[in-house]
């Protein structure tokens, strides 16, 4: 029963803090820049002038752009119940599958591609002709990494893998860990819209590929959209600290001072990965549209060395 | 056809309305580069009882100003307006001779496109806002019809309208992209969104109070655009300005040329997003702006141009704190120049984008940085000196790339000769008066002014009526000259380059259209 509650609850912090989080990335990008910054509550702020604008739709949208949005929170809401985030189990953990949580996003990410056809508006189609064009090696990209970490435990249950891995900090020590770490920060990037690959803070309507889709939406929805993005990106930030680097995390017969440190060190965990990828956005510029399948070919080419070593070692 | 010589100093060759291509390949024959042409009304005149179209070259490179332009000049009957183009074999007059057409209804007959330019499908047909029977506070109707433009045809053929609103905070323009895939086939833009009618506004204007206007023609280069209304206006009283005057002229309008430069060497970063060069970028520029601020007490420098010298003078105080500050900001605009085309994105993004061929860049008369990227050795500040450049020493930088790397690489070459020349300026600024008075104009005259400002040549045309006051006044701003070789550079990039090639030209809207 305790488990229960303590899993909701961790449903509900990511809920919660996605927003923050992507407010602290663009805290750190600020203060690296010399700037001030908005506050890091700013995307709250947002969300609650977006909930109450008007929301105007395009005459040529059809139904599709009408419940994108609710699919694709519910999608990535979904993965979010499958992570273990301070305690090493999740509401979903029977079925917590790795090969699920990528689908939920596949599935988010095929209707934003949807709705930015379905207006019938230039940049919208751009933008999901381009974020096909990322995805088309991204998903692989992200499928293969993820691999390379289970290929040793033989499941592809999250919540055993993250188990696992607590109990064998050995793996530390493996050369293979490291490779697989940075081939999942280059998909991770890749994933958020983030610098060498999109620029989120950008106002060029041509250049946009994560934005561009978003272009046409406009009141809730666009609350609605945001959200899901900001959630995506604190479920794959998770699960990037569940799969390399989930020490710490409490379990089931942690006493409330011992969840209460759970909680503190995946903050600090989740502000470590928002730093990193903040300094990485500062110090890169946007490659070329056609180099990114070659960045993506360089983390996959790092998961498949992971993986043959892992049989070789 | 006839030459006379020396009307202000500009040689005149008069030619018949048709016969104007003969006579404008006579003078690119002789080495000519073409500025502008300029039309004005003049059938109220009884001497001429016309319309006047001349088109104006640089002929003699190295010589002095007054008698470095020549003009041809053909006197278009008003009761039939219409002329040979000489488009086909000048295509830098194309913008020219299409705004003559919107303006005054002068027909350029042979003219390749002859689409409205400056005023729109809105503006009714037949109604030329230029002419002098035309008033100042006339409105027009809106007429409900549609832009033409050319159309790419194929399978896979897109096409993307962008602007005149765009997501960021800067001037209207319309681009039409024909695209295949993220690959540019053709790219139409529409400007002219920004029309002020200065010109119209200060005719029947005293000289005098023109200066205002003039510097309001852009926003970032205003003491050029005052510079170059003030050359004219000095040209035309026959008036010589203190030579500490010509030496602070020279002081603001470098100033003018560094803030702009630096300026863009980090703006341009923003187009790949690279944050660290932007940002390092606007924290220089506001420095040198500040600068400014502290001689002149604006921070863009307005109001420090006077006619017949300079409105502000400065003191040994001043300079000494400039050349401080100055000596603060070179070494940092090195460093962040340098960092910026180490880093290997930059290289991939910067290399091979955006090409403009010497070839295009001659045919459409692109001046400035621009034009020097791509391989044309052209500065007004050497090839028709101006002000106090005869006694100073600098050097024109030419790349051969004609890429956005030449382009950005361009600005930095240029920033450490303004460096340069401003160092010099301080060193041996004369003492003296910095304002000569100016007691009257010539009336029926003209003259013209041009100036190097941060993006080219700045060509001002004032002409004066039979008070002495301004007749016709026209601006072609460098930005007006290099546009169309926006359009050219951009055709087979990728869509999502646009930006960064667009930014590497830096041109404003505005004084495009005045």
């Amino acid at each position: 029963m305790m488990t229960a509650f303590v899993n909701v609850l961790q449903v509900l912090l990511l809920l919660v803090f996605a927003p923050a989080l992507q407010g602290v990335i663009k805290k750190c990008k600020s203060w690296l820049q010399g700037r001030t910054g908005p506050s890091v509550w700013q995307p709250y702020r947002d969300a609650w002038k977006y909930l109450h604008k008007d929301e105007i739709v395009s005459e040529h949208a059809s139904p599709i752009f009408l419940i994108t949005p609710y699919i694709v929170f519910a999608a990535t809401a979904t993965a979010v119940t499958l992570v273990p985030v301070f305690l090493d189990s999740s509401l979903l953990a029977s079925t917590s599958t790795l090969l699920l949580a990528v689908y939920l996003l596949g599935l988010a990410r095929f209707f934003t591609a949807l709705s930015g056809i379905d207006t019938g508006s230039s940049f919208g189609a751009m933008a999901s002709s381009r974020d096909m064009f990322v995805s088309l090696p991204a998903e692989p990209a992200l499928f293969l990494t993820l691999l390379a970490l289970v290929l040793s435990d033989h499941t592809l249950n999250i919540v055993t893998v993250t188990a696992h891995t607590i109990l064998h900090p050995g793996i530390l020590l493996s050369p293979v860990f490291y490779l697989v770490l940075l081939a999942f920060f280059l998909v991770l990037l890749t994933e958020t819209g983030r610098l060498p690959v999109d620029n989120p803070d950008t106002h060029l309507e041509l250049t946009m590929i994560h934005e561009g889709m978003l272009l046409e939406y406009s009141g809730k929805r666009l609350a609605l959209m945001m959200w899901s993005a900001e959630l995506k990106q604190i479920f794959l930030y998770t699960l990037f600290i569940d799969l390399c680097v989930p020490w710490g995390m409490a379990d089931d017969r942690a006493t409330p001072l011992r969840l209460l440190l759970g909680v503190a060190l995946f903050f600090i965990k989740l502000l470590f990965v928002g730093l990193v990828v903040a300094f990485v956005e500062m110090s890169y510029a946007k490659i070329r549209l056609f180099r990114v399948p070659r960045l993506l070919a360089a983390a996959m080419t790092l998961s498949l060395i992971a993986i043959v070593a892992q049989y070789l070692l | 056809m006839n030459a006379d010589k020396g009307f202000r100093g500009i040689r005149t060759v008069e030619s018949e309305p048709y016969q104007l291509p003969g006579a404008v390949t006579d003078i690119l024959l002789q080495g000519g580069r073409f500025l502008n042409a300029v039309a004005t009304d003049e059938r109220h005149r009884k001497d001429v009882v016309a319309f006047v179209l001349r088109y104006f070259f640089a002929t003699e490179c190295g010589a002095t100003a007054s008698s470095a332009y020549t003009a041809v000049s053909a006197r278009i009957p008003a009761e039939r307006p219409s002329y040979a183009s000489v488009t086909s074999i000048l295509p830098a007059a194309a913008w020219a001779e299409r705004e003559s057409h919107d303006l005054f209804g002068l027909v350029p007959v042979g003219h390749p496109d002859l689409r409205p330019l400056v005023l729109h499908e809105h503006w009714p047909q037949g109604v030329y806002p230029l002419r002098k029977d035309y008033p100042l506070e006339r409105r027009q109707t809106y007429v409900d019809a549609s832009w033409t433009y050319p159309k790419v045809d194929g399978e896979g053929v897109f096409e993307v309208p962008v602007g005149p609103i765009h997501a960021g905070i800067i001037e209207p323009g319309h681009f039409r992209f024909q695209v295949m895939g993220d690959s540019v086939l053709h790219l139409e833009p529409k400007l002219f969104y920004t029309h002020r009618g200065l010109e119209k506004r200060v005719e029947g204007l005293d000289v005098s109070s023109g200066l205002p206007f003039a510097e309001q023609v852009c926003g970032v280069c205003s003491v050029s655009h005052a510079i170059s209304y003030a050359t004219a206006a000095e040209s035309l009283s026959g008036v010589t300005i203190p030579i500490r005057a010509s030496y602070l002229r020279v002081l603001v309008a470098e100033l003018e040329r560094l803030y702009n430069h630096v300026g863009d060497l980090g703006n341009i970063c923003a187009g790949i997003g690279y944050a660290y060069g932007s940002t390092a970028g606007s924290a220089l520029k506001e420095q040198l702006l500040r600068a400014n601020a502290a001689l002149t007490g604006h921070r863009y420098l307005k109001g420090s141009v006077a006619l017949g010298g300079m409105a502000v003078d400065v003191t040994e105080r001043q300079l000494l704190e400039l050349e401080r500050a100055l000596s603060r900001i070179e070494p940092r605009v090195e460093d962040l120049v340098q960092a910026v085309v180490t880093d290997d994105v930059v290289q991939n993004r910067f290399r091979k984008t955006g090409v403009l061929s010497v070839q295009n860049a001659l045919n459409l008369g692109v001046v400035g940085p621009a034009a020097r990227a791509s391989g044309l050795p052209l500065d007004v500040r050497r090839d028709q000196p101006y002000l106090a450049y005869d006694a100073l020493q600098f050097e024109v930088p030419v790349q051969a790339e004609g890429d956005v790397f030449a382009r950005y690489w361009q600005r930095l070459l240029e920033a450490r000769q303004s460096f340069s020349l401003i160092r010099q300026v301080l060193n041996r600024l004369p003492e003296g008066p910095v304002k000569e008075p100016i007691e009257d104009y010539p009336k029926e005259s003209y003259a013209v002014g041009v100036t190097e400002s941060p993006r080219g040549e700045n060509f001002h045309f004032l002409a004066t009526d039979e008070a002495g006051r301004i007749a016709r006044y026209h601006v072609r701003s460098a930005t007006y000259a290099n546009w169309p070789a926006v359009a050219k550079a951009v055709q087979g990039n990728i869509v999502p380059d646009f930006p960064l090639i667009n930014k590497s030209f830096e041109l404003c809207y505005a004084c495009c259209d005045r």
